[in-house]
């Protein structure tokens, strides 16, 4: 069975090759993003239940349990929201 | 208190404040306090660019054919541009260096600093190319009184902190022989903690500086592009934002490490007292973002962006970037009015396809094809 992605309520289906910014993108939910690359910050969002690795260092300020959807995949059900 | 360029005393700078505490010595990089700013470095190294990279040959056509109105959207939001970038280019040097105490602080800024010159360059690299004499342009960054104002603002915090500085290095705290004046003239009793809440509303101006004004500068220069006009041009910003992604995340983090209690823990203690003050600093450059965004469409507005737009994408804008320093959203506005804009600030993919955009590199040929000895009437042996 497919591992799940909630987000803000709604259930997806989770690709563990993606990022998580994809995985949302390819299922028509908009997200904002800016560089894509974990350093400017505009895809923080609030990490619910689950884990994350990142596959690239996460530059920008992370406050406790925030999470950059642009550089972090996940192989197992997550749950994030927005901020 | 006098600023030394390598202090002897074998201090542990794995203990140091990032500002205020012992000047660094040894320039080592093996470790480091906060390592964002380590990553930061090695980032901006990787992004280096030069202005002459970039053809921007074309754009002088574009330029010619816009109406009035749209050259002077265009090139009032370079001169924009200019003046903002000349004040990154020295500031941070000059303000934070003398106070820093981390190697990876200080080498960060330096680095910092050293591309924003690379953008002053690009600037003239496309204003020489529109104008045959840009002197007029340059000129008028220091006249035009729209450009003033944002000017005065903007340097106000730099300028206060570095005389501040200045002062405490030549004669201490000590103001029983000599008195404080500061920059406006005023006698003020000054201590080390009056000096970090300079220091903390400078970083707050920086940060509005690059996270919000910056970007609302980038929404007029991509929408021309949208119209596949003045390619190279955006071709430039484009490189130029991806670098402001970093300098405005590195002071996100200085005000996210004072404020979380991360830092010096005096700088906890004005984060929090200062915390009126630095969101008046914000909607303060919000409010005069939209202010800017009048003049630029007095004449008239351009396809996909008018007042209107742009004012909604200061807010929108503002709203992020205060929320991502633990403001919250001053704004209603929920949604980013120029989605479009997102595409141009992706980092990775700043080499554009040949199929998505007119390669600029390949148009040198044709600028003016077309010669009649009418052209030549001028040219003199």
């Amino acid at each position: 069975m497919p591992s799940k992605l909630i987000y803000n309520d709604q259930q997806y289906t989770l690709d563990a090759d993606k990022t998580l910014l994809e995985n949302l993108e390819s299922q028509a939910v908009s997200v904002e993003f800016h560089c894509r690359d974990g350093h400017c910050g505009a895809c923080r969002s609030m990490l619910v239940s689950g884990d994350v690795t990142y596959s690239s260092f996460p530059m920008a300020y992370l406050k406790e349990g925030e999470i950059l959807l642009c550089c972090s995949k996940s192989e197992k059900n997550i749950t994030i929201k927005s901020l | 208190m006098a600023y030394t360029t390598f202090s002897t005393l074998s201090n542990d700078a794995m203990k140091e404040p990032m500002f205020f505490g012992n000047p660094v010595n040894v320039a080592r990089y093996d470790q480091q306090k906060f390592e964002v700013f380590e990553k930061l470095i090695e980032k901006q190294l990787s992004f280096f660019w030069r202005p002459e990279e970039i053809d921007v040959s074309r754009d002088r056509i574009d330029f010619l054919n816009l109406p009035d109105h749209e050259q002077h959207i265009f090139i009032s939001n370079l001169k924009y541009q200019t003046l903002l970038d000349s004040i990154q280019g020295r500031s941070p040097n000059v303000a934070l260096l003398p106070i820093v105490s981390l190697p990876e602080l200080e080498t960060w800024i330096e680095t910092w600093s050293f591309s924003e010159t690379i953008h002053s360059r690009s600037y003239t690299h496309i204003l020489r190319n529109l104008f045959t004499d840009p002197n007029e342009v340059f000129e008028d960054i220091v006249n035009n009184d729209e450009i003033q104002k944002r000017a005065v603002d903007i340097s106000f915090y730099y300028d206060e902190l570095i005389h501040a500085v200045q002062f405490m290095q030549l004669h201490g705290f000590a103001q029983t022989d000599i008195k404080y004046v500061n920059i406006q003239g005023e006698t003020e009793a000054l201590t080390l903690r009056d000096i970090k809440k300079k220091l903390y509303l400078c970083i707050c101006s920086t940060n509005a500086l690059e996270a919000i004004r910056f970007y609302v500068s980038f929404a007029c220069s991509f929408a021309f592009a949208e119209r596949d006009l003045l390619e190279g041009n955006a071709k430039i910003i484009k490189l130029i934002a991806r670098d402001e992604a970093l300098h405005l995340n590195s002071t996100q983090q200085m005000l996210n490490l004072w404020a979380d209690g991360k830092d010096d823990p005096e700088m906890a203690e004005i984060a929090i007292e200062c915390f009126a003050e630095g969101k008046a600093i914000f909607l303060k450059a919000a409010e005069q973002e939209k202010e800017w965004a009048q003049y630029l469409f007095k004449d008239g507005s351009m396809i996909g962006l008018n007042e209107e737009i742009l004012c909604q994408y200061v807010e929108y804008i503002a709203n992020q970037r205060m929320q991502a320093i633990g403001y919250e959203a001053p704004f209603k506005v929920k949604s980013n009015p120029i989605p479009w804009i997102n595409h141009w600030l992706v980092s990775d993919n700043v080499q554009v396809a040949p199929q998505e955009a007119e390669i600029s590199s390949y148009l040198v040929g044709q600028i003016n094809s077309t010669v009649d000895s009418e052209d030549l009437s001028t040219f003199e042996l």
